[in-house]
Parts: structure tokens; sequence; C-alpha cells
């Protein structure tokens, strides 16, 4: 999810993709250090560049300043793991876990669960499509509100 | 946005949380939005979509209705 279009500056869109590189290549988020090491740039500078792309949602930070989500990846491990190969990343959500393989037009294995009854219900993106249609995807909070309380939604 | 087995199990889950009932969608719905949201996430000049074209692409999936509107 992001919604809010938003110029972005130069540096914004080097941070982004800096942000989303290393993410590929690390299977982690950066750190704060670790992007200003990268780019360049201070500490300051880069808490600047990700609070501007916060404004999006797109990327969103942890109260310690470091970064909690980079839409589709999670930061932290979360119940949406999803395998590229011998890659591993985790989603935010449902929706956000489906996102990593359309994002990356790669397959993948989503290990995901009922949210009711915590029934195995994993899913393989192949070739593109989806190998199973089983499920529903419930969304507990109206488009407009969604980042007003991001945990429900 | 959780996943669910049935609509039965969504509704136990609402009860459980003390939520109302909210959008469902099916997974290939899911899997089509995810499609349309992430699809042009890497490219360098991308930029955070509108609430028209966010509307837009619900739309196109399928997803009408009061609680998929953005613009009020």
């Amino acid at each position: 999810m992001a919604i809010g279009t938003k110029t972005s500056s130069t540096f914004d869109q080097q941070l982004r993709l800096f942000v989303y590189r290393y993410l590929l290549r690390h299977e982690k988020c950066p750190r704060v250090a670790e992007m200003a090491k990268g780019l360049a740039r201070s500490a300051k500078n880069v808490r600047a560049g990700l609070a501007r792309l916060s404004e999006s949602h797109a990327f969103m930070m942890q109260e310690d300043g470091e970064l909690w989500r980079v839409a589709p990846f999670s930061c932290i491990p979360t119940g949406f793991p999803v395998r590229v190969g011998r890659k591993l990343w985790f989603g935010n959500c449902i929706w956000d876990a489906l996102g990593i393989p359309a994002m990356l037009a790669k397959d993948a294995r989503i290990g995901a669960a009922c949210a009711c009854c915590n029934y195995d219900m994993p899913i393989e993106i192949r070739n593109g499509k989806l190998q199973t249609t089983r499920g529903l995807i419930h969304i507990a909070v109206a488009a407009r509100e969604w980042y007003k309380d991001v945990v429900f939604t | 946005m959780l996943l669910f087995r049935s609509e039965q199990h969504v509704d136990r889950w609402c009860q459980q949380w003390n939520r109302p009932r909210g959008g469902t969608l099916s997974l290939a719905q899911g899997w089509k939005l995810a499609q349309l949201w992430y699809g042009d996430r890497l490219d360098s000049q991308w930029r955070s979509k509108s609430a028209s074209e966010a509307e837009s692409v619900f739309r196109e999936v399928g997803l009408v209705g009061e609680f998929w509107k953005l613009n009020v």
C-alpha cells in the first residue's frame, strides 16, 4: 500500500532504490548507518530522506528510527514468509506477501495460515500464476482508514 | 490484511477481536491487486499512487463500493 503522490528529490530516489537493492541482496533492511555509509551522506540526511519517503506510507519507521516497512517487505519477521529461490523475505500482510513475487516477477512460496484457526495455507506462485485459489482475504479497515489503524489493516 | 479458510472463519475472527466485518476479496483478486500495485515498485521513477489512481486499480480488480473509496 502507498497512496498520495509526492514529488521525490534525486536523493530520495537514490535512497529508495538503495534500500530496495540492499533488501534484495541481503534479505534484510539496511540500518540508517548502512544507508549513510552506502550513499556517503550523514545519518541526519538519511533520516530526513526516510521521513519524506514515509509520507506515502510505502516506507514506515520503527520508534528507534530504523525501518519497519519497505512495502511490500517487512523489516521484521512476520507470519508471512516469502521464499523466492534460496532467498527469504517477509511480507507485512497477505497482500504484501503476494506483492513480493509480483514486484520481482519471480516464482515464490508464501507461508500463510488461516488467521482464525492457524490452518496451514501455503501459497505458490509459478510462472506468474497462483497455484491455488483456496481461501479469501479479509481487510478489516476501510481503504481510507488504512494508515490510521495499520495493525488491524 | 489476513488470509482465511472461509467466510465463516472471517466471521469468527471478527467476533473474537471485536472488529466489524470489513472487505473481502478472493485470493485471485489479491494476486491481481498485488501485481497492479507492486509491479512497478523497482522503477527508478516510481511514485506513490494518487487516491484516484488507487481507486482505479481497485476497480480493475473488481473492488468497488464505499469500503474501497479513497476520495470522499
